[in-house]
């Protein structure tokens, strides 16, 4: 599970090329390969009264865009990378789940998208559609800073907050395939409050030494992989926990599994990776329990 | 017999142009939208001369390029880049593939930035296919 190509989705307000340059670490890991995809939203350039199809716009939009990817590509391909570009209109999450086939890529970066809020009420934001629906893995990337201005490299300090699923696996195998690009790994589970609370002192010590020592077997895993890597148990609400020991460790990035669901079930229980993607200040890195 | 020539573009505007001008000028054109394409028609048809673009989605003209150039079969074809990538770009990533241990590669037979006018572009087909 090695990341050669990156799908690098901005629609240039939110996503600019020092977050991609940041992310040029990934090339000790084998990223060889960046694809750029800019989605032009139907509505900027859709039939109006009067005036019609807005060709002109369409243009100008598509030229823009054009103008961008060349400067950003020039100086990936000097570095000698493999650049290609897609330049589309219609929706985006539609779009990049398509480019992402076409170009069979190994992450998907994106900057966190909104609807608007009536909208985001009833179907969710189009991150938490995006991770609904790929099976590749998702960087939503945050600008760490109010200035806008990119700190350092996310792949550096990973926080990976596993919770022993199918998906957690998948965190394991991808994070260890990214030997050389990442210095160092927290390693986190965190315990229900609730369901520890339904115990015997004697009980919850037991769970607390069984999880212990899982963490301790996965950072042994990872320790014969030469990383810095270190155990952490919390206890508490889930997406806050993760949140609390990603500043606490000063992680650069949170890295969380995934499983597929339907809107239904997203509405009624929204996971916790769709909840850190809508809340999260880090960048979070998704990987799906599907992926290949 | 009428030469064939090939024009790897994304663009569908100026796949337009381009095919305008080598019809106008008595070649025959082939087209492919992007870079794997444009490879897979090299090989099926041969082409006498390809005009090649850079950026574009699956296979950029700078890895078309080198792989052309290093293909005893097909290094012989001329090749004219046609892009709004710089001609500085596209020599320095060359010598960064060199680097990291492909084979080197001469030069195209020439580079024109877009926008390029009909006359020059024709101009510069009929002196390199005579």
């Amino acid at each position: 599970m090695k990341i050669t190509t990156m799908l690098f989705v901005s629609e240039f307000e939110e996503l600019w090329f020092d977050a991609l340059q940041s992310l040029m670490g990934l090339r000790k890991a084998g990223l060889d390969h960046v694809v750029f995809l800019h989605v032009i939203q139907r509505e900027k350039v859709a039939m109006r009264r009067g005036t019609g199809y807005l060709k002109q716009e369409e243009r100008k939009l598509r030229e823009i865009a054009d103008i961008r990817f060349i400067d950003w590509a020039e100086t990936l391909f000097e570095e000698g990378m493999e650049v290609g570009a897609h330049i589309t209109i219609g929706n985006v999450v539609p779009k990049i789940l398509s480019v992402a086939e076409i170009e069979n890529v190994d992450l998907i970066v994106t900057a966190r998208m909104r609807r608007g809020k009536l909208e985001e009420l009833f179907a969710g934001s189009k991150t938490s559609d995006l991770l609904r629906r790929t099976v590749k893995p998702v960087l939503i990337y945050n600008y760490m800073s109010q200035s806008g201005k990119v700190g350092e490299n996310p792949f550096e300090r990973l926080l990976l907050a596993l919770d022993w699923s199918e998906s957690s696996e998948k965190v394991l195998d991808f994070v260890l395939a990214l030997q050389g690009a990442v210095k160092r790994v927290e390693i986190m589970h965190v315990l229900s409050d609730k369901e520890i609370g339904k115990l015997s002192k004697m009980e919850a010590h037991k769970v607390e030494r069984e999880n212990k020592k899982r963490l301790d077997e996965v950072c042994d895993v990872f320790a014969k992989e030469r990383f810095d890597v270190r155990p952490h148990l919390y206890i508490g609400d889930t997406e806050h926990q993760i949140e609390r020991g990603a500043s606490e460790h000063r992680a650069t990035m949170i890295v969380v599994g995934t499983k597929r669901g339907s809107i239904w079930q997203e509405k009624w229980s929204r996971s916790v990776s769709r909840a850190l993607a809508d809340s999260s200040d880090l960048p979070l890195l998704v990987i799906p329990a599907e992926v290949k | 017999m009428a030469k064939k020539v090939l024009n790897v573009e994304d663009d569908p505007d100026i796949r337009t142009f381009v095919t305008t001008v080598l019809e106008e000028n008595g070649y025959i054109p082939i087209m492919a939208k992007d870079g794997e394409e444009g490879a897979k028609k090299v090989k099926e048809e041969k082409p006498d001369l390809i005009i090649l673009d850079i950026l574009m989605p699956r296979e950029s003209g700078i890895k078309m390029y080198h792989e052309l150039k290093t293909d005893p079969s097909l290094k012989g074809i001329p090749v004219v880049m046609l892009s709004a990538v710089s001609k500085r770009t596209f020599l320095r990533s060359q010598a960064a593939l060199t680097e990291f241990g492909d084979e080197t590669v001469p030069e195209p037979e020439a580079y024109l930035e877009k926008p390029v006018e009909a006359d020059d572009l024709a101009e510069i087909i009929r002196k390199i296919l005579g």
